[in-house]
């Protein structure tokens, strides 16, 4: 009997999902309990060993110098001390987080998800650009706080005179240079516009004039920083090749933030004593605002 | 002809059979202990607080450099914090004239009351770390791509819930620290324009920080934003299973 025999790849055995896959239990509950675990003895170590703080009873006649927000919102409090307020403290954290939550409809390839820095360039820009927001805060806020100016003419002598005392920070910007008078009072609306007027404090709710050298180094210049020199690291990343997709983007972005917001959290805690003056962290003072009990300046 | 029978039962087998193996315990707990691939899946199929997981996962999920646990931590943070937060209710009252004495009491003259109130202030500043740190690690492994999108918006959410339970709760001590701080946090939300000042009025219950501002932080931070969190947490541990569970190269 004659048997026809045709030929055909040999059908090799494809490795099932379920090859892939562990159990939860023991597998995964294992790694939980011992995290969880873990966490417990520190958290519990710590407590025995430190005290949570409990200061004087609140008194609102006794104000300390410095009053800080809590940790984690002393990196507002920090951008409070170089630009308007209510940009400091709501727009840019607002428009931040809606910015961060719309990442994924930014970046919507399916591409090298679920693996730590997928794409080729992702550690160069991570490392680069949380250098360069780490850097880059630093050097913004020595500056805004006049210490540049202050070290320049201190270590090297040089000294820019009146004539470039301008640039001594963001503020003289506003006092040093010549704005004529009527700058400072431009009128844009010919009525007073009142919304929602009649607390008495906080942010504007009355619209009519515009402080120009006031909202220039108050807002225009913030935001200029604050859009242009992201913009600028992410164009100059983009045309030296590093990168190349809207992850790459994203992943600059992202990291440039965790440096500046890493910066702006430490300065606000531990860089910013008495009268939010910029200080070593071991120079740090509490005062009270009681006569005769000040720490010495 | 040798007839191989089965050795006799020790007495520890006994008492192991006695204590797992009657009616009522079987009543509680359906499947044996898991110690067979059967159970094992039954376990955590049937167990209500297990089968937020499935039972079985891919190989790389249990590497602990891929997720460093820190969802999961700071899930277990919130559930701490639940845990000493109403510990440190029963002896804590939200009015002006009581708070600090009470909080003095805690530390003072309550059993572990110092311990309670040190761990709900270290998990808290834990699970402020750990939730930043969580939104790090999906950034980094790209696990917000699709189809887990709008599971990333409520992390998002999430984080920002987390920022204000911690707020909420640090005015309750009622001490220089506690007021100063929410005064200055409070100033920085009423400096926004045209909302801000009645925002301010809003938090605070007032123009300043006073008693209504106590008892409406607290009510907040125990009971108004816990409840929203569990929701948008219920949401997010949903949304994780339907999507496949954590993400993976494709």
């Amino acid at each position: 009997m004659a048997t026809a025999v045709v030929a055909r790849p040999v059908a090799r055995p494809q490795a099932r999902a379920r090859d892939e896959e562990v159990l939860v239990w023991p597998d995964l509950v294992f790694v939980e309990f011992i995290a969880a675990l873990l966490f417990t003895i520190t958290l519990f170590i710590l407590s025995v060993v430190v005290n949570a703080p409990l200061l004087d009873q609140a008194n609102a006649d006794v104000t300390p110098n410095p009053s800080k927000a809590p940790w984690y919102l002393l990196n507002l409090q920090e951008l409070l001390l170089h630009m308007n307020a209510a940009m400091a403290g709501i727009i840019i954290p607002t428009v931040w987080l809606i910015i961060l939550g719309a990442f994924p409809y930014f970046d919507r390839d399916t591409e090298g998800q679920g693996a730590w820095f997928s794409t080729k360039n992702s550690v160069k820009l991570t490392a680069v650009a949380g250098t360069v927001g780490f850097v880059g805060t630093w050097a913004l806020i020595l500056w805004d706080s006049g210490k540049i100016a202050f070290f320049l003419n201190d270590w090297f002598n040089l000294s820019g005179g009146d004539s470039l005392r301008f640039l001594e920070n963001v503020r003289s910007m506003q006092s040093q240079l010549p704005w004529p008078e009527w700058s400072r009072e431009i009128t844009y609306l010919p009525f007073n516009l009142r919304i929602l007027d009649g607390t008495g404090s906080g942010g504007p709710t009355t619209f009519q004039n515009l402080d120009f050298p006031g909202w220039l180094v108050e807002q225009a210049i913030p935001i200029a920083v604050l859009l242009g020199l992201p913009c600028l690291m992410m164009y100059t990343m983009w045309r030296l090749g590093w990168i190349t997709n809207r992850r790459d983007a994203l992943i600059a972005l992202f990291s440039g933030f965790v440096g500046a917001y890493g910066v702006l959290t430490m300065v606000g805690t531990a860089f910013r004593g008495q009268g939010q003056e910029l200080v070593f962290p071991w120079e740090l003072k509490v005062s009270e605002g009681i006569p005769g009990q000040e720490a010495p300046h | 002809m040798a007839v191989e029978t089965p050795a006799k039962p020790t007495i520890a087998d006994k008492i192991y059979d006695k204590m797992f193996h009657n009616y009522v315990w079987k009543s509680i707990f359906r499947t044996g202990y898991p110690n067979t691939p059967r159970n094992q899946m039954l376990v955590v199929a049937t167990n209500v607080f297990l089968h937020l997981h499935p039972t079985r996962i891919h190989r790389t999920h249990v590497k602990i450099t891929h997720t460093y646990c820190l969802g999961g931590l700071s899930f277990f943070m919130f559930l701490g914090l639940t845990i000493t937060g109403i510990l440190l209710m029963f002896y804590y009252v939200p009015s002006v004239e009581r708070a600090y004495l009470d909080m003095q009491n805690i530390t003072t003259t309550v059993q572990f009351g110092q311990m309670m109130r040190n761990m709900h202030r270290w998990m808290a500043h834990a699970m402020v770390i750990l939730v930043f740190m969580h939104m790090m690690r999906v950034f980094y492994t790209g696990a917000y791509k699709p189809p887990r999108e709008f599971n990333w918006v409520v992390g998002v959410i999430l984080l920002v819930l987390t920022f204000l339970l911690s707020f909420t709760g640090y005015l309750l001590p009622w001490d220089q620290l506690a007021f100063w701080a929410i005064t200055v946090g409070t100033n920085i939300a009423g400096s926004a324009p045209v909302l801000g000042p009645k925002t301010r009025f809003w938090l605070l219950g007032g123009f300043e920080v006073g008693p209504d501002s106590l008892i409406r932080f607290y009510t907040l931070h125990v009971i108004g934003l816990p409840l929203l969190a569990a929701i948008f947490m219920a949401v997010h541990f949903w949304r994780i299973r339907r999507d496949g569970g954590l993400a993976r190269p494709l």
